[in-house]
């Protein structure tokens, strides 16, 4: 079926690709926003905008990316926003008392407790269908988004360096490594590490056989739990990262500002092509999708359409990218 | 290849259903050529084949679900070209699918007058009807329980219940056998005879040979799309019709019975669910030990508590003469337990995977290198298995679900056999697979307790366990209540044993 289920390496046959663009029509659609967007605007196939789209994007692309092992082992998580409102509240109020470096360490681990908690309560409750855990997942992120509300009495936080003049933040958000941003180079280790686990290692194995076949899997010898422990985990921690990035662009921190890249990271990974029901996917295709939603945006803000009116054009995409999947689900299935 | 339908004794009735010539093609596939089948009044029509052999193609295309290309269908005086399955029903042909097509949660009046509640005089008017049908067919189910609490059995029931309330004329059941126990199935064949002296036809659709003699008047048997042959059942002997399904020559059914059994192996001292109630078990190391007992008896819940795959109340169990702890299905498989479950596409088959990820996962921590999956070696694993067990697939990266049933079962069985287990447990190995894969089956079987192994087997089809085991258990009502030796106990007192409490 699709050439990305396969390990890498194996060559990509023209049929194979032919056979991909078809059940995945949104490439296409990707392909032609690239062209349209950089001759309307030559310098978009820059690699100075691609740094650009990362920092801006950040903390939806990181988001996404954790979000799509969670989606291919046929669950949910409706908790990032949450998570990533607390993360950024907790670490900018922790650069005065302990300083950037700790209070960036100190947020990743609440990102990672997050998710730990996360799939400590799926387990424990046996909530193991993909609409238990989305609700147990809904209800946590509420408790995280009132826990970063108490935490700063819903006061926003601004970013303040007093100790010292070299900012960490900073570094992160116009630092250079090379000719790469900071931000982007975070992000693609971030994705060739999880690339490598998805390709080539039990665990991210494991998180497909989930997806696939629960049941079967488990009578097999594969740790389900294990693996509802990882996916959350890492849910959490690349929100974390999300949330970081996020903090050192717009030097702030509010207690609510993570509540629209749920939806957002959830878009991403559907519109790439992963499987909502599981078993089938890949955190490069999230990239895709990723990339789609943010040319999209750019469009319509070239074009002034009103945030208003592209709300409702994000959840008109959702629909029609969840029954292009079901359509294809069962062409796959037939 | 002779495709042929002989005129039966011309005493005869006219036929009910007449198809001629009808041909059908899927991309790549041709599933129907040229098929000619006449049906008439009153007879039971048996239609057998391997999967594959066209027979599911024919009955869609009759109830409507599929459009021929080609060819005739005459029904009780009809042409039919275009039909939807509602149209095909008013005209009298119901179906009767394998996995029954009634509505869970509503109640058996209810799903028997589905969509005709107003023509039906209402609730009250429904349930009466209802109630005459069922009680018709010798049910006594109530026209009030929800569908969801009945028994295959009588889910089967309230489906035959429908097909009459449209004054169907032709009946097809397609497998009906598959999920019933021996007491539902006569009850079933009772049925059928019944049916059969009101003038009603059915079309019998079925892998098991038995039932074809048993009570079809009439066979037909396909094989790649072909009608092979029709006969009266009297003029047929059972090898003439598996070489005429399989288009080779079998011998026998079952290859002969292994003869290895040594010392014990596994010894189930005590084992208690809510269903299970102290069971104790013995199996020997070289021997196929059968497990008989009704759907619910606790059979499947006796092995899927060994496994771990189910929580257990109290539990004792040795594994050469070692007392040992299985808490979930890890533990088991590093004990060298393995289990092939019932459900082949729910508990077995990870559908939209590879063959050769199929095969590889009950080894894959054996093939992970710190974290990493040695690729290399999953391929060669899986080619071994491929070739060992003949699992038919065109490569090991082809999606298991394009595969036969019997093919899909073999890639499983095959990623038991590749940890090389010290126990096997095979839960309904050969449901809903053709003649020819199961008797691979049954050779595999053998060939895995001469080497050392040892197989606990669970099957619904009697002749099965008998002709394959050392030593049969019965089990009725979550206890084990006997134990045979399958060479010189006769099948009806193995029965009544399993029977005892039903």
């Amino acid at each position: 079926m699709s050439a990305a289920t396969q390990p890498v390496g194996r060559r990509v046959s023209p049929q194979a690709a032919g056979e991909f663009l078809k059940n995945n029509p949104i490439y296409l659609a990707i392909a032609l926003l690239v062209i349209v967007t950089s001759v309307v605007e030559p310098k978009f196939l820059t690699l100075n905008n691609f740094d650009n789209i990362v920092r801006q994007f950040g903390v939806l692309i990181f988001a996404a990316l954790g979000m799509t092992f969670v989606i291919m082992a046929g669950f949910l998580d409706l908790s990032i926003g949450g998570i990533i409102s607390l993360v950024a509240v907790v670490t900018v109020t922790l650069i005065d008392p302990i300083g950037q470096g700790p209070a960036i360490l100190v947020g990743l681990a609440v990102g990672l407790a997050c998710g730990l908690l996360n799939s400590i309560l799926i387990i424990k409750s046996g909530a193991l269908t993909l609409a238990e855990s989305l609700f147990i997942t809904f209800g946590m992120s509420l408790v995280y988004g009132a826990v970063a509300l108490m935490y700063v009495q819903g006061v926003t936080q601004f970013l303040t360096y007093s100790e010292t003049d070299i900012s960490i933040f900073e570094a992160i958000n116009s630092g250079q490594i090379g000719i790469l941003s900071v931000a982007t180079v975070v992000f693609l280790v971030c994705l060739a590490v999880l690339v490598v686990i998805e390709r080539r290692t039990y665990m991210g194995r494991s998180v497909v056989l989930t997806g696939g076949n629960k049941v079967a899997a488990r009578l097999a010898g594969i740790p389900i739990s294990k693996t509802i422990v990882m996916i959350y985990a890492i849910s959490g921690l690349l929100s974390a990262i999300g949330a970081v990035v996020l903090i050192s662009r717009v030097t702030l921190a509010d207690p609510t500002m993570g509540t629209p890249y749920m939806t957002q990271a959830i878009l991403a990974v559907v519109v790439g092509g992963t499987a909502l029901i599981g078993g089938r996917g890949s955190v490069l295709w999230t990239v895709l999708g990723a990339f789609l939603l943010i040319l999209l945006n750019n469009c319509l803000n070239l074009l002034g359409v009103s945030s208003y009116v592209q709300f409702m054009i994000w959840g008109v995409v959702l629909i029609v990218v969840i029954w292009l999947d079901a359509v294809k689900e069962a062409r796959v299935s037939s | 290849m002779v495709v042929a339908s002989a005129p039966e004794a011309p005493s005869a009735p006219e036929a009910l259903l007449h198809v001629k010539d009808v041909s059908k093609a899927f991309p790549g596939v041709k599933a129907l050529d040229r098929v000619t089948l006449d049906v008439r009044p009153g007879r039971v029509h048996g239609i057998v084949g391997e999967n594959g052999a066209g027979k599911s193609t024919l009955m869609k295309i009759l109830s409507g679900v599929y459009e021929k290309d080609s060819g005739e269908i005459v029904f009780d005086g009809n042409v039919i070209d275009k039909i939807s399955p509602v149209q095909s029903m008013n005209l009298g042909l119901s179906i009767i699918y394998q996995e029954l097509n009634l509505v869970n949660t509503m109640t058996v009046g209810e799903n028997i007058f589905l969509g005709r509640f107003a023509e039906s005089g209402g609730r009250a008017g429904v349930h009466a009807k209802a109630k005459a049908l069922l009680k018709s067919i010798g049910s006594k189910v109530s026209t009030y329980r929800q569908v969801s609490e009945l028994s295959v059995s009588d889910k089967q029931m309230v489906e035959i219940a429908k097909a009459l309330s449209f004054d169907s004329k032709l009946i097809i059941m397609d497998e009906p056998s598959s999920s019933l126990t021996a007491d539902e199935m006569e009850k079933l064949v009772e049925i059928i005879h019944d049916l059969k002296s009101k003038g009603i036809a059915i079309i019998y659709i079925s892998h098991k040979l038995d039932e074809i003699f048993g009570f079809c008047d009439v066979v037909t048997v396909m094989r790649d799309g072909h009608v092979i042959a029709t006969r009266d059942v009297s003029s047929i002997t059972r090898n003439e019709m598996i070489s005429m399904m399989v288009g080779r020559t079998i011998e026998n059914e079952f290859p002969p019975r292994p003869d290895s059994a040594g010392e014990t192996i596994l010894e189930i001292k005590s084992m208690n669910t809510r269903k299970l109630k102290d069971v104790k078990l013995t199996l020997r190391k070289g021997e196929i030990l059968g497990l008989v007992g009704l759907v619910g008896s606790g059979r499947t819940e006796l092995v899927r508590a060994l496994f771990g795959a189910d929580k257990v109340d109290k539990k004792s169990i040795h594994l050469e003469g070692k007392p040992v702890q299985i808490n979930n299905p890890i533990d088991a498989i590093n004990l060298g337990l393995a289990l092939v479950p019932e459900d082949r596409k729910l508990q077995g088959l990870l559908l939209g995977f590879p063959v050769e990820q199929n095969i590889s996962l009950a080894v894959l921590a054996r093939l992970t290198e710190y974290g990493f999956i040695n690729a290399k070696e999953e391929a060669k694993v899986s080619d071994r298995q491929i070739k060992a067990l003949n699992v038919r697939t065109p490569s090991g990266k082809t999606k298991i679900r394009t595969l036969s049933g019997g093919n899909q079962q073999k890639a499983i069985l095959g990623r038991w056999l590749e940890m090389s287990p010290k126990v096997l447990v095979l839960d309904e190995p050969t449901k809903g697979i053709d003649v020819g894969a199961k008797y691979e089956i049954y050779l595999l079987m053998k060939k895995i307790v001469e080497g050392g192994g040892a197989i606990i087997l669970i099957s619904s089809e009697l002749p099965e366990v008998l002709n394959m085991s050392n030593r049969v258990y019965t089990i009725c009502e979550g206890r084990i209540n006997g134990e045979f030796d399958p060479v010189t106990a006769s099948p009806d007192e193995i029965m009544a044993k399993a029977f005892e409490f039903a």
